[in-house]
C-alpha cells in the first residue's frame, strides 16, 4: 500500500512538472504559407496563409515586407451578386486568441515588383514580415508554391 | 375476371414503358452549369487576339470554348478561375475525353493587357488558349451582349482595380452562348457538367 501511494505521489508530480515545462505557445503563427511567383509579363502575384493570435490581445497588422517583393500589401476579394471585386486593406485585424485565414477569393497579400531581375532564376524561397507599425509582429521564410489551390471562386 | 387482370397487367407494362423511355430520354442533371433556354448567337465583334491579330465573333466557331472576363493584373480571382478551368480540362484530357473544350480570356482592362502580356499569360494555363483585348468600347459592347459587367475602380495610390463578372461563359461550336457557369467555380462540377453540356 506504500508503495502504491508513494508511485502515485511520482507520477502526480512528474504531470505538474512536466506542465510547468510546457513551453508557451508563440504570439502569433503562420501555417500553410502559400507564396506564387508572378506568372509571366507579370509583376504581381498572391500569397496565402493563415494567421493565429495565441495572446489575450487584438493584433493589427499594418504592414508587410517581404525580401523578394519591393511592395507588400494586404487585399480582400469579394463576389457579391456574381461580381468580383478586390480592394486594399489598411490594416488586418487579428482577434485574441483566434485564427484568420487569408486564401483564394478573399484576405489575400499581393505581392507586387518583385526585386529578382527579368534574367535571374526567381526564389524559391521567400520571407514575409509582418508589422504593427514599427513593430514586428510576426517573420515568416516560405518556400515558392507552383500553384495554389485552386478550390476558389 | 382473366381478362380484366391481363388488361391491367398490360397497361401497367406500358405505362411503365412510358416512364423509363421518358426517364432514359432525359439530360443527366447538371451540378453548376446553367443552360440557357436558347443558345444565342455571339454578337459580332472586332477584336484582337493575343497575337494582336484582328478576329471577329466567327473566332468562336468550331469548339466549345470557356470565356471568363477579367485581367492580368489581377493576382486571386482571375488566375485562380483560369487554373480551376485548366485543371478540369486537363482532368477531362487523362479521363480520355476526345473533345475539349478552349479557355478564352477577354480582358476587361485593355489598357494594360495588351496581345503580348495576354499571350504570356494565356499560355501559362494551357496550350491553344485565346486571349482577346482591343478597344475598350468594343470590348464593353461584348460584354453588355453577353450581361457581363465590368468598371473601372481607381485606388489610392494611382493604380485601378477592375470589378468584374465572375461567370464562364459556354460558347458551343457554332459560336452559340450556350450555358453559364456562375462563381465559385469548382474543378469537380467543370469535369461533371462539360461532358455532359457538350452532347447536348
Amino acid at each position: 500500500m506504500r508503495r502504491i501511494c508513494l508511485a502515485v505521489a511520482v507520477l502526480c508530480c512528474t504531470f505538474v512538472l512536466s506542465a510547468c515545462n510546457r513551453e508557451p505557445l508563440p504570439p502569433l503563427v503562420a501555417r500553410n504559407v502559400a507564396i506564387t511567383m508572378p506568372l509571366p509579363g507579370r509583376q504581381m502575384s498572391a500569397g496565402y496563409l493563415s494567421l493565429t493570435n495565441n495572446t489575450d490581445v487584438d493584433v493589427n497588422i499594418t504592414a508587410v515586407t517581404s525580401d523578394a517583393f519591393r511592395d507588400v500589401q494586404i487585399h480582400e476579394s469579394t463576389l457579391t451578386n456574381g461580381i468580383a471585386r478586390m480592394r486594399k486593406i489598411d490594416s488586418l485585424l487579428l482577434p485574441a486568441n483566434s485564427t484568420v485565414v487569408l486564401e483564394g477569393g478573399g484576405k489575400h497579400l499581393m505581392l507586387m515588383n518583385p526585386k529578382a531581375r527579368p534574367n535571374e532564376a526567381p526564389p524559391t524561397h521567400v520571407s514575409l514580415t509582418f508589422l504593427d507599425g514599427e513593430e514586428t509582429l510576426l517573420s515568416v521564410d516560405a518556400s515558392v508554391a507552383t500553384n495554389v489551390s485552386t478550390e476558389n471562386p | 375476371m382473366k381478362k380484366i387482370v391481363i388488361t391491367v397487367l398490360l397497361g401497367t407494362a406500358l405505362l411503365a414503358g412510358v416512364f423509363v423511355a421518358t426517364k432514359t430520354s432525359e439530360p443527366a442533371p447538371l451540378r453548376a452549369a446553367r443552360v440557357l433556354p436558347v443558345a444565342n448567337p455571339v454578337a459580332e465583334f472586332s477584336l484582337l487576339d493575343q497575337f494582336g491579330e484582328n478576329i471577329t465573333s466567327d473566332v468562336f466557331r468550331g469548339q466549345w470554348d470557356l470565356v471568363f472576363f477579367g485581367f492580368t493584373h489581377c493576382p486571386d480571382i482571375c488566375p485562380m478561375t483560369l487554373q480551376t478551368l485548366s485543371s478540369a480540362i486537363n482532368t477531362l484530357a487523362q479521363n480520355g475525353a476526345t473533345e475539349l473544350p478552349r479557355i478564352v480570356l477577354v480582358s476587361v482592362d485593355p489598357e494594360r493587357d495588351t496581345p503580348d502580356i495576354l499571350r504570356r499569360y494565356v499560355e501559362h494555363f494551357g496550350d491553344n488558349n485565346l486571349g482577346i483585348t482591343g478597344a475598350l468600347t468594343d470590348i464593353r459592347s461584348f460584354a453588355s451582349a453577353t450581361g457581363i459587367f465590368f468598371e473601372k475602380t481607381p485606388e489610392n495610390n494611382g493604380n485601378y482595380s477592375v470589378d468584374h463578372s465572375a461567370a464562364v461563359l459556354a460558347i458551343n461550336p457554332d459560336g452559340e452562348f450556350a450555358a453559364l457557369f456562375g462563381a465559385p467555380h469548382v474543378v469537380a462540377n467543370y469535369v461533371h457538367d462539360l461532358p455532359l453540356l457538350m452532347k447536348r
